[in-house]
């Protein structure tokens, strides 16, 4: 009777978990493609703000220094309601685009701080052995210094893509129908909230989990192989 | 004359590093220079390949006047191969590779030129066992070699070494000395960093001693060594010569 009784309830719950999954499903491909984009957007930005952060004209340095400061002194959240209500107004900018240009934004300031460190961290002797061979800044920089900075830059680079893909969720608050927005509908029409969110989060993990073994792995390949010109 | 300078002067700071210097160095010949750390024999050879932007005075470099734009240091730094006490191999790459990036970014040579070139220069050094090894698994006279290798790969008329052996086991200087040997016999214009009082004997033709930032005395190489002049000059060689 009992044990009935507990495989019926059971049954009812994975029921419910497999009704909350077939409502999420499609809403996780816009979680992806944001945070892809985004963080494109962010590593492209985030370089340039890098370099600019090293420069040696006064001007450059101090603008990129206020842009770093800024942007990591201002919630992320409050960026994407500026971006969308704010300039989203003037710009006419959808949710989708609102949400990338937040998350490109605010992750480039991390971003460029990462690649500043990892260019600093190279020793100057690098730079006088390339510059004395007759290579121009930019060679030394493309050919010596980067790739040897891409080695150090990654292991962080791939944690702050993880978190740019759980940051992501916050968008939600805007109405863009990914993960998490498809959670809080799912919950609003059948105020099973329990579930909704336990699955919710499963789904979240099984993808920063998966993107950690994949960073792992490619870490130890790169680590045997070196980057850059091969021989 | 192939190096000339006059009144070069540079300061960081507060530091004088150079104070005024002037020397000349005819084509073909080995100079050293030596001098206590901090004297300003680092710098000095920085700013003949414009690493580093002399406040003062002026440097020709085989008739190129070395000036503040661009293509002037570019055409110096062809002239001029230089080699460091910290060897700074390029550790992302094979030795191979290090020997051939410059070559073929700087010189536009092909892959295969490069590599012809460099497979050369590998077995003058003694290393083309080496050439697929990563500096890392290198020691350091070996890691020292390739360095030298290396700026040799450029077709450099000069060649600078900034104190070559200082960062090697007393068991790895004598066969980078021996590679700078072969290279003062074949006729190279060097100018030497370097304590190695055996090396300036055999093929130096001058020495230059340093002091503060200011040529303090030079001359011939056994004239300096034997009845050096300034009380500074004999205060420096007795601790060295020791
Ligand atoms: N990049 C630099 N910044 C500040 N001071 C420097 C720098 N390079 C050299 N100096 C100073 O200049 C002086 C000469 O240094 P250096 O040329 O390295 O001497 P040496 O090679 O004879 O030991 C020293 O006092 C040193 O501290
Ligand atoms: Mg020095």
């Amino acid at each position: 009777m009992f044990l009935r009784e507990i495989i019926n309830w059971i049954s009812f719950q994975l029921h419910i978990l497999k009704n909350v999954l077939i409502f999420l499903a499609p809403a996780i491909p816009m979680t992806i493609k944001l945070t892809l984009v985004a963080f494109a957007l962010a590593l492209i930005l985030g370089l340039l703000i890098g370099l600019a952060r090293l420069s040696q004209r006064g001007l450059i340095k101090v603008f990129s220094k206020i842009y770093v400061d800024v942007l990591r002194g201002i919630p992320l959240l409050v960026q994407i309601f500026f971006i969308y209500f704010g300039l989203g107004k003037i710009l006419n900018l959808d949710r989708f685009l609102a949400g990338v240009i937040a998350i490109a934004v605010c992750y480039s300031a991390y971003l460029a701080e990462i690649i500043r460190a990892g260019i600093q961290a190279i020793h100057k002797g690098q730079y006088q052995a390339a510059l004395s061979l007759g290579m121009t800044p930019y060679q030394t920089m493309r050919y010596v210094i980067l790739p040897q900075s891409l080695r150090i830059i990654v292991p962080p680079v791939a944690n702050e893509f993880i978190a740019s893909l759980k940051d992501s969720s916050l968008v939600s608050i805007i109405g863009l129908r990914e993960l998490t927005r498809a959670g809080r509908e799912y919950y609003s029409q059948y105020f099973v909230d329990f579930q909704t969110w336990l699955v919710v989060g499963i789904i979240y993990l099984i993808m920063t989990l998966s993107l950690s073994r994949l960073v792992a792995y490619l870490e130890k390949k790169y680590r045997v192989h070196g980057f850059g010109i091969p021989h | 004359m192939i190096i000339q300078t006059r009144e070069i002067s540079k300061r960081f700071g507060e530091i004088i590093a150079l104070d005024g210097v002037n020397f000349e160095i005819e084509a073909g010949e080995v100079v050293v220079i030596i001098g206590p750390s901090g004297s300003g024999k680092s710098t000095l050879l920085r700013c003949l390949n414009g690493l580093e932007k002399t406040d003062s005075g002026e440097i020709i470099i085989d008739g190129i006047k070395l000036d503040k734009d661009k293509s002037s240091i570019h055409k110096v730094r062809e002239e001029l191969g230089m080699v460091f006490q910290e060897f700074n191999l390029f550790p992302h790459l094979s030795v191979l590779g290090n020997l051939c990036l410059a070559q073929e970014a700087v010189r536009k040579r092909s892959k295969p030129d490069a590599e012809k070139i460099s497979l050369e220069l590998l077995k003058k050094v003694g290393l083309l066992d080496k050439k697929d090894s990563f500096p890392n698994q290198l020691s350091g006279g070996q890691q020292q070699r390739v360095a030298i290798a290396r700026a040799l790969a450029m077709n450099p008329r000069i060649m600078l070494f900034d104190e070559p052996t200082s960062a090697l086991d007393p068991e790895m200087i004598g066969e980078v000395l021996e590679v700078m040997k072969t290279l003062a016999k074949e006729g190279m214009t060097m100018l030497v960093v370097t304590h190695e009082i055996g090396f300036a004997r055999e093929v130096a033709k001058r020495i230059i001693f340093m002091d503060q930032g200011k040529i303090i005395e030079e001359g011939k190489t056994e004239d300096i060594l034997n009845s050096p002049q300034n009380p500074r000059t004999i205060a420096f060689l007795s601790k060295v010569l020791k």
